[in-house]
């Protein structure tokens, strides 16, 4: 081992550290692609539509993608830990349906509104607790058992019915501007969202999170709880879920026996498009927002573009797909779980520092 | 709750620890004391018992006999977290943290620092974390998702995890073997400084140029069993290497060959497959038994995959009987003549819950009996299967038995069976009698030689040195990928093997 | 679940002994304790129903009409249960169902056969499973994504070609299949039937079955057993899509119409109904021939709350009780089991993975 040998592989040490990658970095840099994206496609609706940039037309925008915000937001707390919910839909569908009909029939007020919807939400995420947490299913297979359980209530409750009269006084939450183009709702959640931001990066029991969902039982040893915490991200999923049921209310103006029910994907694709993997340890509430806003103003700009409403599935479909393509891509080439790097490193290394 | 005042080392020992895997005894009655102000070593050539006993003091496995006494005192049977309150810490062979969390997370994983109302308190972590890793001499941005740390970083972090508990016994279990040597400088810069500092420190090496430069002092094991105990400034290399490999006694009994060996059948010329595989020649003849012997980490099982196609070559080549496979898949190696029994049984050999007959067929799906050529005849397979695994003697209640539920021996059998199903010419053995007991090591010997005999044309991966020199009749060494030796006939001892082997 | 005892006497002692190896054969024949659950449930059902309710059982015909209803669900069934055998997921299936039967509806609609119809739906539907199979094999997605995503992609494309009217009114050729039979067995039982044979035997008796049992159990030891990983699991991606396509044709021809959501509610039943077979949803473990008996179990559950009066909203809040209660159950079962096992086998069991050092 001669000391040329070793200065370089000290000097090749040294040029790795000279470029940290800061995580936040990192984590932002999704965020901003995606906004970026979404600037474009706004940009290029506009100029074939110029309506498209109208205070009303983005206000429309702004509150749609709340409703999918906050299944999104919910669902990305179950997917850090590795987990899914395939019930967020029916959940949303169940509280836009109770709360609705308290409102229509009993008159009660936003705020009691808002209570009842993230009450019904904890409840019916409880389901998905137990039976995850405690009972320990294989997460896809209990919330689709629950999914199709609360399915089946959306119709028994509605019995036939269905919501269509909500006060003005709740739906102008819905279109009634702040600034141009934001409307109120959408300032109303941003707070939500950033507590939810919050709570993942600057409390243990978010830290823990991630913990679990990057290696549940190196997070076991080290003493983490792990049950009780994915037993808490359903319970988190069904609240969102639940709050979502109120902006649904909101933004519609009514509910149905059938809502909902097609929302599972749409928040699951927000959640991936927003930075967060279904493979768990990474995302966040800002990226479930910046996907649900994606998706909202690609699925309008479709509609703008004469593409009939048929294809929205689809639209949701195929970004899915590009996204988890490019999410295994980057994982293969940069090495999300560092393997890669490893044998890189260690091969520049042995090439440096033969004995 | 610390049992222990933080960072400070205290006595560790070890009394009478006998340790059984399945009825194969690991360790016997072994006695080793750590002390304060030491570093440690211990050393033996692979399956003596050294990563085991550092287990079992670290509450990895349970013992089952025997007592560990910290301070003085005896402890009750120890978990992880257990061990790590009483400051004791095991860095693992392979570091295990979490890829995306950042390195301060991972740092302080399970027990981060939080400020008032009980949040994370982010920039103390980060600025304790980084003053902590500078301590072991771990240049990182403490933001950086751990997966993107250097394997010998990872290692440093690990070792950071330790202090950072506080905790004053730190075991070190293979930490060299990946690493290059200044990376193994700067750990042992990072050992040293502890060690004077008044810690505990455990150390386990197959290099004994490095044990030599950091011991104070050094325990033999050889089979489970101490053999030795020497003080770091007075041992010599020679009595080192004597007592881990031990006095000549049967193994040395080598089988006498009775054929010549015939046509060239494996031969492989450079292979690269990075970053473990720099470039290695290999030539195997017919009814030839040959050896790889190496260090864990000097890449023979990443060679052997990338003669089976597990892994990408970069480049030399591949000749199985006259044909070229190189870069072909599993398939075509099997069809072709080379079989490879996987280093790892549990993981990529054995399909666990599967019953024995399937096992036994599972790589020659293909040319098994049909009727009408498409549809398998259960009858017939099971009869194939029954009788591969009786003539490698595999003990157990049924051919529809689970694979599961047979000792490690037989598990290996089982397997072997399935392999000389394949017909192979050439076949690969890596560590054929890892997690074997005796009976069944001989069992298998027998097997390899006899398959030897009839024609086969047998690589054996081993790091039991006993082994190669019993079977073999030729053994190259390795050494960070690339052949540095041969020795053949007369010239397979153990001593000659042992120097090879520990990179002498 | 297996009769013969598997604990090694040769456990207790090194394997150097006198004792002969006892490899014997298994008995011909096992009675699988599940399967007989399952047909017992199949029997207590039919009884309460023939009991319960007059229109049941209309003299045994009855019983045979009413599998017409869900031998749609039947052949999805048997399509999703190879793909779970593998340890993935087909969440598309039903959509796929759906898409077969609006091509089938349009073909039949334009003037076409019902060869031509059946040939189309199936054909398309086999592509779609093509497609699934080549992104989780040859791109390597994890399966439970690209399947959800491609049933929205599906769903779509079948709404589209539907249009505003879907096509109804089948020819009676074709509407035979799902409504009609031969002497007193429905047309649709006899496919179900015949394609529930044809499974089994691929998955018992081809390499492909056994090559997807492999991969489910542990897809590294596949691998290192030479089995063609990406080809097998491309293959029965496609198989399932072709299934899929078969049970939309059923679907048509029993509804007599093709509206693109028709074979949504079929996804729910079809896993149930795997599960509740008894297969492992992780892969492996698992016998057609018990989800099958499963199939049967559900529909005349099913069929006979149907009849009773339920709404088949409630049927399909039983049936995902069902699924979670299977689920926990053999969760419950199998801990209880492994706990015992445990017990027996700490004495015998070598580590799998033991140190490399020892």
């Amino acid at each position: 081992m001669t000391t040329a040998g070793k200065v370089e592989t000290a000097a090749a040490a040294r040029r790795e550290l000279a470029r940290p990658a800061r995580w936040s970095w990192l984590l932002r840099r999704r965020e901003i692609l995606v906004t970026a994206v979404i600037v474009v496609v706004v940009a290029a609706s506009t100029a074939a539509h110029p309506y498209f940039w109208s205070s009303s037309n983005l206000a429309f925008i702004f509150a749609d993608s709340v409703v999918i915000a906050f299944l999104a937001l919910g669902e990305s707390f179950v997917m850090i830990g590795r987990g899914i919910d395939l019930s967020v839909g029916a959940i949303m569908g169940l509280s836009a349906i109770f709360v609705g009909f308290r409102i229509q029939n009993d008159g009660i007020s936003l705020p009691t509104a808002v209570l009842l919807g993230a009450g019904v939400g904890i409840v019916l995420g409880l389901g998905n607790a137990i039976l995850v947490g405690v009972v320990r299913l294989p997460p896809i297979i209990a919330t689709l058992g629950t999914l199709s359980v609360y399915s089946g209530l959306e119709f028994v409750i509605t019995n036939g019915n269905q919501v269509d009269t909500i006060p003005n006084s709740i739906t102008d939450l819905g279109s009634d501007t702040v600034l141009p183009g934001i409307p109120v709702i959408l300032l109303l959640t941003l707070p939500i969202v950033i507590i939810s931001a919050w709570v993942l990066r600057y409390t243990t029991f978010g830290r823990s999170i991630y913990a679990v969902g990057d290696d549940a039982e190196a997070a076991y040893r080290a003493g983490i709880p792990v049950q009780r915490v994915l037993f808490s991200t359903y319970l988190v999923s069904g609240l969102f879920a639940g709050l979502g049921g109120v902006a649904y209310l909101i933004y519609t103006s009514g509910a149905s026996s059938t809502t909902g029910i097609n929302d599972n994907l749409t928040a699951i694709a927000a959640a991936i498009i927003g930075g967060t993997a279904l493979t768990g340890g990474v995302g966040g509430a800002f990226g479930a927002l910046v996907g649900s806003v994606f998706l909202t103003v690609t699925l309008t700009a479709m509609s703008f573009a004469h593409v009939s409403d048929v294809w929205q599935p689809a639209g949701v479909g195929v970004l899915v797909l590009l996204a988890v393509v490019y999410d295994s891509r980057s994982r293969a080439n940069g090495g999300r779980r560092g393997a890669w790097r490893l044998r890189r490193q260690r091969a520049r290394a042995r090439a440096g520092g033969a004995r | 709750m610390a049992d222990h005042e933080a960072g400070a080392g205290a006595d560790y020992q070890a009394r009478g620890i006998t340790k059984l895997f399945a009825d194969t005894p690991v360790l016997r009655d072994v006695t080793v004391h750590f002390r304060p102000g030491e570093i440690h070593s211990l050393i033996g050539e692979n399956g003596a018992g050294k990563s085991t006993l550092l287990k079992i003091m670290a509450g990895v496995y349970p013992s089952d006999a025997g007592t560990l006494s910290l301070g003085g005192q005896t402890l009750p049977p120890l978990t992880p977290r257990d061990a790590q309150r009483h400051g004791i810490y095991l860095v693992p062979q392979e570091p295990r943290l979490m890829p995306d969390l950042s390195v301060a997370e991972n740092l302080y994983l399970g027990a981060l620092p939080t400020g008032r109302l009980g949040t994370v308190a982010w920039r103390r972590m980060i600025d304790t974390t980084d003053s902590l890793i500078s301590t072991v001499g771990l240049r990182a941005d403490p933001r950086l998702p751990a997966g993107q740390l250097s394997l010998a970083q990872q290692q440093l972090l690990e070792c950071a995890r330790a202090l950072s508990h506080g905790c004053g016994i730190i075991f070190f279990d293979e930490p060299t073997s990946p690493l290059t040597a200044h990376d193994a400088e700067q750990l042992f810069e990072l050992m040293r400084r502890l060690r004077d500092q008044g810690l505990t420190l455990g150390f386990i090496s197959h290099r004994l140029d490095e044990i030599e430069a950091i011991s104070d002092r050094i325990t033999v094991l050889r089979d489970g069993v101490v053999v030795a105990r020497e003080d770091g400034t007075t041992a010599t290399r020679e009595n080192l290497v004597t007592a881990m490999i031990g006095r000549t006694l049967s193994i040395a009994r080598r089988a006498v060959r009775a054929r010549a060996p015939g046509e060239v059948m494996l031969e492989v010329d450079d292979l690269v497959s990075p970053p473990e595989v720099d470039g290695m020649s290999v030539r195997v003849r017919a009814g030839e038994v040959v050896g790889l012997a190496g260090l864990v980490g000097s890449g023979r099982t990443e060679f052997a995959e990338a003669l089976f196609g597990i892994r990408a070559t970069a480049g030399g080549t591949v000749t199985v009987n006259g044909a070229d496979i190189t870069g072909a898949t599993p398939r075509q190696c099997i069809d072709a003549g080379l079989i490879y029994l996987a280093e790892d049984r549990g993981r990529n050999g054995i399909f666990a819950d599967v019953d024995i007959g399937r096992n036994a067929t599972s790589a020659i799906v293909g040319r098994l009996p049909r009727l009408a050529g498409t549809f398998m005849r259960p009858r017939k397979e099971l009869e194939l299967a029954r009788s591969a695994a009786a003539e490698m003697d595999v003990r157990a209640s049924s051919i529809t038995a689970a694979m599961k539920t047979l000792s490690g021996g037989n598990q290996q059998k089982a397997l072997l069976s399935r392999w000389m199903l394949a017909k192979p010419r050439v076949a690969i053995f890596d560590e054929p009698t890892r997690g074997v007991d005796i009976g069944a090591k001989e069992s298998i010997y027998a097997i390899i030689s006899s398959l030897a005999d009839s024609g086969l044309a047998a690589l054996v991966i081993s790091s039991e040195l006993e082994e190669l020199v019993r079977i073999c009749d030729r053994v190259y060494s390795v050494y960070e990928g690339r052949i540095t030796g041969e020795v053949a006939g007369d010239a397979v001892t153990l001593e000659a093997l042992g120097q090879l082997a520990v990179g002498a | 679940m297996t009769t013969t005892s598997p604990v090694p006497a040769a456990g207790a002692a090194p394997d150097s002994g006198a004792a002969s190896a006892t490899l014997a054969l298994p008995p011909r024949y096992r009675v699988p304790g599940w399967g007989v659950c399952l047909l017992v449930a199949i029997i207590g059902e039919l009884a309460y129903f023939t009991l319960t309710t007059r229109q049941f059982a209309g003299g045994g015909q009855g019983m045979l009409n009413l599998t017409e209803q869900f031998a749609p669900t039947g052949v999805l069934a048997l399509g999703l249960a190879m793909v779970i055998l593998t340890g993935n997921i087909d969440l598309s299936c039903a959509a796929n169902a759906s898409l077969a039967a609006v091509i089938a509806g349009t073909v039949l609609d334009k003037g076409g056969g019902p060869a031509a119809a059946i040939a189309a739906a199936v054909a398309v539907a086999t592509l779609v499973g093509l497609f699934n199979g080549v992104v989780v094999a040859l791109v390597g997605i994890d399966s439970l994504l690209v399947t959800l995503a491609t049933q929205f992609i599906i769903t779509s494309v079948a709404t589209s070609v539907a249009g505003a009217s879907p096509p109804f009114g089948f020819p009676s050729s074709f509407t035979l299949i799902g409504q009609s039979g031969l002497d007193y067995v429905p047309i649709a039982l006899l496919v179900f039937v015949v394609i529930a044979v044809a499974v089994i035997v691929v998955v018992g008796y081809t390499g492909l079955g056994r090559s997807l049992t492999l991969i489910g159990y542990n897809p590294k030891a596949a691998r290192y057993s030479g089995i063609a990983i990406r080809r097998s699991l491309t293959s029965v991606f496609t198989l399932c899509g072709a299934l899929s396509g078969v049970a939309g044709v059923l679907l048509a021809a029993y509804y007599n119409s093709a509206q693109p959501d028709i074979g949504t509610d079929l996804l729910l039943p079809g896993i149930t109904a795997v599960i509740l077979g008894g297969m492992d949803i992780f892969g492996g473990r698992g016998r057609i021939g018990e989800v099958v008996l499963a199939v049967f179990v559900l529909g005349y559950m099913s069929q006979g709350m149907l009849i009773e009066g339920d709404s088949s909203l409630s049927i399909t809040m039983i049936t995902g009780l069902v699924l979670i209660g299977a689920l926990v159950v053999k969760f419950a079962f199998e801990r209880n089991f492994r706990q015992r096992m445990n017990a027996r086998m700490r004495r015998l069991r070598t580590p799998l993975h033991r140190d490399a050092d020892g």
